[in-house]
């Protein structure tokens, strides 16, 4: 179990150094199941799927699924210099994301009676019920996967869910 | 004479045209895309060309989380949509702009200096969203509730939030407005997320998805019922589509297998619903397997290219009803706009709850009002009437209003010149819009 854990976390590194930065934050937090869940809700609102498409290779996308010696041999050959030369350039034009807009205009430091965008957001449900669907068929689930939170609603959703999605954050 | 620019700014579509007129000149997406095989940025309308293989395109956006973020490409699109689509010169013509509630300072800021130091405008007001629907839906009917009471609640499901908003005498009480966080882009990732890993992996084919969705999606009125019909096989299955994807070669836009097949489920709604509900049950082990199979793409046929939809169909828009299915810790529309209404005056709440204004393009599925009523029934006290008025058009809500507004006598008088810009600064001249 302990090295089935270790394992698949290498292997997620692996991946999110790709796929996403939020996804390897929320790999690194203790809490892993609301991690998760929140670098799901953030990924709904990214406009592509793979982030600064232009930074990276094409061809390195090819490497996903590939052997781990190919990646680290190919990354320190071609490309390190050119991406941190890259890296420096792109973050002085980089556009702020709105969440660090929203950190600068300091909204709560302003009297609780003006309204902001922090106090317009319309808060939890009044009732905590929640449905839950099959991540696998979209079906209304009864089982909750063990290791990483998410639905299933039969034995066969549960093994196809095993073999491709659990742990793996691959959306 | 000159003319007055309106231009609804919005996070998905910009809309821009000029003051008085009915309709927009220019209804463009405001983002740009390279296509996979090309090395240039297409603008705004290029997308929408018919013959642009977006297919795998790169999508760079201004706006993130429906604020502006990124006011150089913004620059760049409106100069490309003054000079190509509306062909005005800003230096003779007056903007009339939206921006989102409660916009950052910051982004204000940003605003004013490109309207006023990149392209020079006479003059410049800035709306909100809300204001300007109540505006354009009181002048439609100058005897109904709303243009009487002079209030009304804009629900406005745009590209990336829903808001809901009071609006009482021409102006947005902010204190009362409440956000969801959820919006059509949301919606479309989320079906993208879930074709891709249920069939064909379309994760980097946002301008498909939104084809898809438009196309397919609806609002169901029974989720319980409509996921037993869903797992049903065959003929039975009156949720079944086929999206057929472009192949690059003969056609480049995705289609419809079949035209009439996503109309099949309004049957469902004209007849009586006992009946559909009677004969499931039993078979619910058999379909079970069948429909995964299904789903995982087993049957998908790779040489064709194309995918089936079926409970996700209904369970997407599902989300603005009920967010917290999706994990996120909000809650859904009705609950919204109730929540928005209580914080309002006590006395205007009657008349709040008979003027329930949707706006905004994600309100587009079919049955959204009607399913919405159904939510909001149970949360409203009996004693008030509930009514809920839709637009014949209400991607194009906001901007009408703001057409209207524009070709108003007082308009320019409320507007800022750019001679006080100059003078005052932005975050002064801002106060007088009083929001």
């Amino acid at each position: 179990m302990d090295e089935e854990m270790s394992n698949s976390a290498r292997r997620m590194s692996l991946r999110t150094r790709k796929i996403a930065p939020k996804m390897a934050a929320a790999l690194a937090s203790s809490d892993n199941r609301t991690q998760a869940m929140l670098a799901r809700l953030d990924a709904l609102e990214s406009d592509n799927a793979v982030v600064e498409p232009q930074l990276l290779d094409d061809d390195d996308e090819a490497s996903l699924d590939d052997e781990d010696q190919v990646f680290h041999k190919k990354y320190p050959k071609g490309t390190k210099r050119k991406t941190r030369q890259a890296k420096a350039l792109e973050n002085k034009r980089a556009p702020k994301s709105f969440l660090e807009l929203l950190n600068e205009a300091n909204l709560e430091s302003l009297p609780p009676h003006v309204p902001t965008y922090l106090r317009a957001a319309v808060g939890p449900p009044s009732s905590t019920s929640r449905r839950h669907f099959c991540t696998v068929c979209g079906f209304s689930s009864t089982y909750t996967c063990v290791q990483c939170g998410m639905h299933f609603c039969s034995i066969k959703c549960k093994a196809i869910h095993n073999e491709t999605r659990c742990l793996k954050f691959v959306a | 004479m000159s003319n007055v620019v309106v231009l609804d700014n919005g996070a998905g579509l910009m809309k821009a045209g000029i003051g008085g007129e009915r309709d927009p000149t220019a209804i463009v997406p405001n983002s740009m895309g390279r296509p996979l095989s090309s090395k240039k940025w297409l603008m705004a309308e290029q997308l929408l060309s018919p013959d642009v293989d977006l297919t795998s395109a790169t999508v760079r956006r201004p706006f993130d989380r429906g604020y502006l973020i990124n006011p150089d490409l913004q620059s760049s699109l409106w100069s490309h949509i003054f000079s190509n689509l509306l062909k005005i010169t800003p230096s003779h013509s007056s903007l009339l702009l939206t921006e989102p509630l409660f916009n950052l300072p910051s982004i204000q800021r940003s605003l004013d200096e490109i309207v006023f130091e990149d392209f020079n405008f006479k003059a410049l007001y800035v709306s909100d969203s809300p204001s300007l629907v109540h505006l354009y839906e009181a002048s439609r009917r100058p005897y109904g509730l709303v243009s009487k009471a002079q209030c009304s609640l804009v629900a406005d499901c745009g590209f990336s939030f829903t808001h809901a908003s009071p609006v009482f005498q021409n102006f947005t009480l902010n204190y009362a407005v409440k956000r969801l966080d959820l919006g059509g882009k949301a919606l479309t990732n989320y079906l993208k997320e879930l074709v891709s890993y249920r069939s064909v992996n379309l994760m980097d084919e946002s301008f498909l998805m939104d084809d898809v969705k438009e196309k397919l999606c609806f609002v169901s009125l029974d989720v319980p019922r409509d996921l037993q019909i869903a797992r049903k096989p065959g003929k039975d299955n009156l949720f079944r589509c086929t999206y057929v994807l472009p192949d690059g070669i003969t056609n480049t836009k995705g289609f419809l297998k079949d035209r009439e097949e996503p109309k099949r489920y309004l049957s469902l709604y004209d007849k009586a619903p006992q009946q559909v509900a009677g004969e499931q049950t039993d078979t619910d082990q058999l379909d079970n397997s069948e429909d995964r199979n299904r789903s995982n793409g087993s049957k998908i046929d790779l040489t064709k290219n194309e995918f089936g939809l079926t409970n996700e169909r209904f369970l997407v828009p599902e989300m603005m009803f009920r967010p917290a299915d999706l994990g996120l810790n909000q809650a859904g529309l009705a609950e919204c706009i109730v929540r928005a209404i209580s914080s309002c005056h006590s006395h205007l709440h009657p008349v709040l709850y008979e003027s329930i204004i949707l706006t905004g393009g994600s309100t587009l599925f079919p049955h959204f009002a009607k399913r919405l009523e159904m939510d909001l029934r149970p949360l409203v006290p009996d004693k008030y009437r509930l009514k809920i008025t839709t637009q014949e058009d209400p991607i194009l809500g906001v901007w009408r209003g703001g057409s209207l507004l524009a070709s108003s006598p007082d308009f320019d008088a409320m507007c800022v010149t750019k001679a006080e810009y100059e003078e005052l600064g932005s975050a002064r001249c801002r106060k007088r819009f009083f929001h």
